[in-house]
């Protein structure tokens, strides 16, 4: 692998709460390839989210506390201090999130949020901003972009809002797009144009794109690589090809199992039974172990290194995925 | 916009229409004869048998409200029980001190409610924050008829630093009445910038947990920038409501303040009018209350529909 | 015939466990806890009042008028010597009994209203919501006059002017609930199997709607306990020689400058109930109402 563009080393995040810390991501470690697609998956609560704010300095410190190292150009983004910080957020490293309704703000216009970045990070002004600005509004293919960009966020339609969004993230041509489920809340059929559309101007802007979702199917479709996270842990990280072939992991198992398969129809899906951990009272050794069908003695008395049995191929279990008997 | 603006005055006109039938209706409610009632010892069949055809009291009810009505609204709102002067002149003379109170209160509420409450939420869970939160508590429950009697115990009485109660014109001496304007100003203002200040706090909070803040912050924004210019427009909505509604609060709070402080506002006469079942005064000076309230409120809510795009662009 | 049966026991247990949560939230908010204590011990002091007060309300003690806070009298005595201490306190009892009689009227009209309003919609709903922005439209405070200077100086009077004041509160917020439940799932599913309108708000409509209601009883407490106290102080609620706080303030303003712990005492004794109702209040939103729909409402106006 060439060198990579972030180097995440034990990326730990405590939440601070009255009832004592929540660890909600614990030391998680991945590299970021130029170019490259790392999927980033779990359930609600498994600290996929809160691991990418994390990076970016979005977490409210206190009560959220965070340990290790993001190495981003030789420096460390956990460290950097506040205007440093901006000069990065939004212009080399861009993050898009959930919900197209309510990521934008009701009271301004397309433009002017649109424009934000732009005037903030390329010193464009005026009219030479407006200009870029309609130009992006057409690269993500919002039609009439020069009439539009004066309108309301009210005033588009879900999958066209989340275009804008994108527009945001990409104006400065980031390095890295983080996108947090952004495709989550449309419809099927948006969703896969506007996952097209993603990967068209990662091509062409040659972005390296980190891609949050709970969605196994997105995964496959978009993803060079994928990280699992459950409860703030990385279970297992592989090629998607690999992974998709061998899952070495129970709990990627599990995941995978809950996917309905095309053509299968008779087949029930399996959720996982049980709920994830609280992450204030976490389970000792692994912490797939309550939920997990093949769970040993070992895996209650020890947590589990996160092996690398096959070059490329990380997974947290005591066993070997042929050890394992469903 | 328009048809929003066109429907708004409608339902203001409506509103209007309902509290007239309640304050003509008022003096219905009395039992016996009003104007018996109002004249006391003071009986004399002259002067009764005069009110009684003035105001058509021996007509029937629906012929009396629309006349009634029809006078009103030319200004004419019949004459004094107890001194035979026009209610409309007597209610207007007293107009500008009310307004001047109520606006006086208004701008101490704001100075004092908004800043903090904004402050507040910027830094919840703070110091400020907590010692803010807990005198505002101290200050919605605080009488303010309470709160003005004890100004005058402390400020006039024991520290003698400003006049008891009175009024002067602004005309005649203006640091005097600046000096008399003070004391209940800060009377009803303290109370009402309590509340103003909770609602500012919870609003700004509210504002700065939206998707579109976190987002503002991911394009590189400073968190001042993203203060102005995302979290404060949006919270502006709800709080120029919340002020609205607490504008109700306010007047009553001026009227029972001007008692207090014997300012010679609509309240004080509306009081006085109580004392002498002066029932004619009563009347307007309830439908100017309420027709104020009402003004203000359109108001408030025109300016809601301009801060809000999602209003203006329907 | 089980099914009903399981499932109405579902139901039961859901509900106690939600009574248990929101208990428990209310008891770990140190303020309202605060508040309920205050709030108890007036209680148990507005019952046992005539124990309590060491003299009667009307104990004339003319050589002893105006005497400040001593171990005799620890709040003082007023201008004919009755001891205001116990004048505050036998006057606890008719504080809160208009706060509960008025805010009780509030509720009988308003929260039927607001489930006919919210539940019909239409033109009932327009009807009914513009006969209460009518009420609503005056201030509270002026209106509550209005109606005592006609009806007549009187505690009754005091109770149902404060009553009708309050009810648009209670209607709209109820209104306001009732709108968001009107076609969820579980209304129209009874609707579906042909039960009665009466029987769909009374079984399915009003307790989801009572959270915001019960949060608004204590807020709205506070405040008429605050109106009472405003009419009492302009002389249109508790009639002499029966003490009221209000009263008592008012009188307390002619002997300012000998004898302050006239207004003081009486003053915060009202302060106090406000407080604690209000505490409560804010408790019981943060737990039962978390998007804090009472909020706009309930401070809006006294």
């Amino acid at each position: 692998m060439t060198q990579p563009v972030l180097s995440v080393r034990d990326l730990s995040v405590t939440f601070r709460t009255r009832e004592g810390p929540a660890k909600v991501v614990d030391r998680i470690s991945y590299d970021l390839g130029p170019g490259e697609t790392l999927a980033i998956v779990g359930e609600s609560g498994s600290g996929k989210s809160v691991s990418s704010l994390a990076l970016m300095q979005l977490l409210p410190t206190p009560p959220a506390v965070v340990e290790g190292e993001a190495i981003f150009e030789g420096r460390n983004l956990l460290t950097l201090d506040e205007p440093e910080m901006q000069k990065i957020r939004g212009n080399r490293i861009a993050m898009i999130f959930q919900d197209p309704m309510t990521s934008l703000n009701p009271v301004r216009t397309i433009g002017h949020q649109l424009m934000e970045p732009i005037e903030l990070h390329l010193g464009l002004t005026g009219r030479a901003a407006r200009e870029r600005a309609i130009e992006l509004l057409h690269l993500v293919g919002i039609p009439s972009a020069e009439e539009r960009i004066d309108d309301y966020p009210h005033q588009f339609s879900g999958g066209m809002r989340q275009r804008v969004v994108i527009a945001m993230g990409i104006s400065c041509e980031p390095d890295i797009l983080i996108a947090d489920e952004a495709t989550t809340a449309l419809d099927v059929t948006t969703q896969a144009k506007i996952i097209d559309e993603i990967k068209g101007l990662q091509e062409r802007l040659g972005m390296s794109l980190i891609w949050i979702t709970h969605d196994l199917g997105v995964v496959a479709g978009v993803a060079d690589r994928v990280v699992v996270l459950y409860a703030g842990h990385i279970m297992e990280e592989a090629d998607v090809d690999d992974l998709f072939r061998v899952r070495r992991n129970p709990y990627t198992r599990g995941l995978l199992a809950s996917l309905p398969v095309p053509g299968r129809t008779s087949r029930r899906l399996e959720a996982i039974p049980g709920l994830p951990p609280d992450p204030l009272r976490p389970p000792r050794g692994c912490p797939f172990s309550p939920r997990c069908p093949y769970v040993a003695d070992v895996c209650v008395r020890e947590e589990p290194a996160l092996r690398e049995p096959v070059p490329g191929h990380r997974s947290k279990c005591h066993f070997d995925p042929e050890d394992l008997h469903a | 916009m328009t048809g929003f603006v066109v429907r708004r005055i409608g339902q203001m006109a409506l509103a209007l229409l309902g509290v007239s039938v309640i304050v003509f209706a008022l003096i219905h409610f009395v039992p016996g004869d009003p104007v018996r009632t109002a004249l006391g010892t003071r009986f004399d069949p002259d002067v009764y048998e005069a009110l009684v055809r003035r105001h058509g009291l021996d007509r029937p009810l629906v012929i009396q409200y629309f006349s009634w009505l029809g006078s009103a609204l030319q200004g004419d709102l019949g004459v004094s029980f107890r001194s035979g002067q026009p209610v409309t002149g007597l209610v207007l003379e007293r107009l500008p001190a009310t307004l001047t109170l109520a606006g006086a209160a208004l701008a101490v509420a704001l100075v004092v409610g908004v800043p903090l409450g904004v402050v507040s939420a910027v830094r919840s869970g703070s110091k400020l924050d907590y010692i803010a939160s807990a005198v505002s508590q101290v200050g919605v429950s605080v009488p303010d008829f309470w709160a003005g009697i004890m100004y005058i115990l402390l400020f006039s009485l024991t520290l003698g630093w400003l006049p008891p109660s009175g009024y002067v014109s602004p005309l005649v001496d203006f640091t005097g009445w600046l000096r008399h304007l003070v004391l209940p100003a800060l009377a009803v203002g303290l109370v009402s910038g309590s509340i103003i200040f909770r609602f500012v706090r919870s609003a700004v909070l509210e504002a700065l947990n939206q998707d579109y803040v976190r987002m503002a912050r991911a394009k590189g924004l400073s968190r001042r920038a993203v203060l102005f210019d995302h979290v404060l427009p949006n919270a502006w909505i709800p709080i120029v409501t919340v002020v609205g509604l607490q504008l109700g609060f306010l007047l009553g709070g001026v009227v029972v303040v001007e008692i207090i402080f014997a300012w010679p506002g609509i309240g004080r006469l509306a009081y006085l009018a109580v004392g002498d079942r002066d029932f004619t005064v009563l009347q307007g000076s309830v439908l100017y209350i309420a027709t104020m309230f009402l003004v203000i409120n359109l108001v408030v809510d025109l300016l809601y529909a301009w801060l809000d795009p999602r209003v203006r662009y329907d | 015939m089980t099914e009903p049966a399981a499932e109405t026991t579902v139901g039961v247990v859901a509900h106690r466990s939600r009574l248990r949560t929101t208990a428990e939230t209310v008891l770990r908010n140190r303020l309202a806890v605060f508040g309920l204590v205050i709030l108890v011990l007036l209680v148990l002091v507005a019952l046992a009042a005539p124990l309590i007060a060491p003299y009667t309300i009307n104990e004339v003690d003319v050589a002893n008028r105006l005497q400040g806070p001593s171990s005799q009298h620890w709040f003082g005595t007023d201008e004919l010597g009755r001891d205001v201490f116990s004048r505050v306190i036998i006057a606890s009892r008719v504080s809160l009994q208009v706060g509960f009689v008025s805010v009780g009227i509030a509720l009988g009209l308003g929260v039927p209203v607001g489930l006919i309003a919210g539940y019909y919609g239409g033109r009932i709903d327009s009807i009914l919501m513009r006969l209460m922005d009518i009420l609503f439209s005056i201030p509270a405070i002026v209106l509550a006059i209005a109606i005592l200077a006609a009806l007549g100086p009187d505690i009754v009077n005091a109770m149902i002017a404060i009553g009708v004041v309050y009810t648009p509160i209670f209607a709209r917020i109820t209104r306001g609930s009732v709108l968001t439940l009107r076609d969820a799932v579980f209304v129209q599913a009874a609707r579906s199997i042909g039960a009665s309108d009466l029987r769909i708000i009374g079984n399915h409509v009003f307790p989801n709607v009572i959270a915001p209601i019960i949060v608004q009883t204590s807020l709205s407490l506070a405040f008429a306990i605050l109106a009472e106290a405003a009419l009492s102080f302009l002389g249109l609620g508790v009639q002499p020689p029966n003490p009221a706080w209000g009263r008592m303030l008012s009188e307390g303003r002619a002997f300012f400058q000998q004898a302050p712990w006239m207004a003081i005492f009486p003053g915060l004794a009202i302060f106090a109930t406000v407080f604690a109702f209000n505490a409560l209040g804010d408790g019981l939103r943060d737990a039962l109402d978390p998007q804090q729909r009472s909020i706009i409402e309930s401070r809006g106006r006294s």
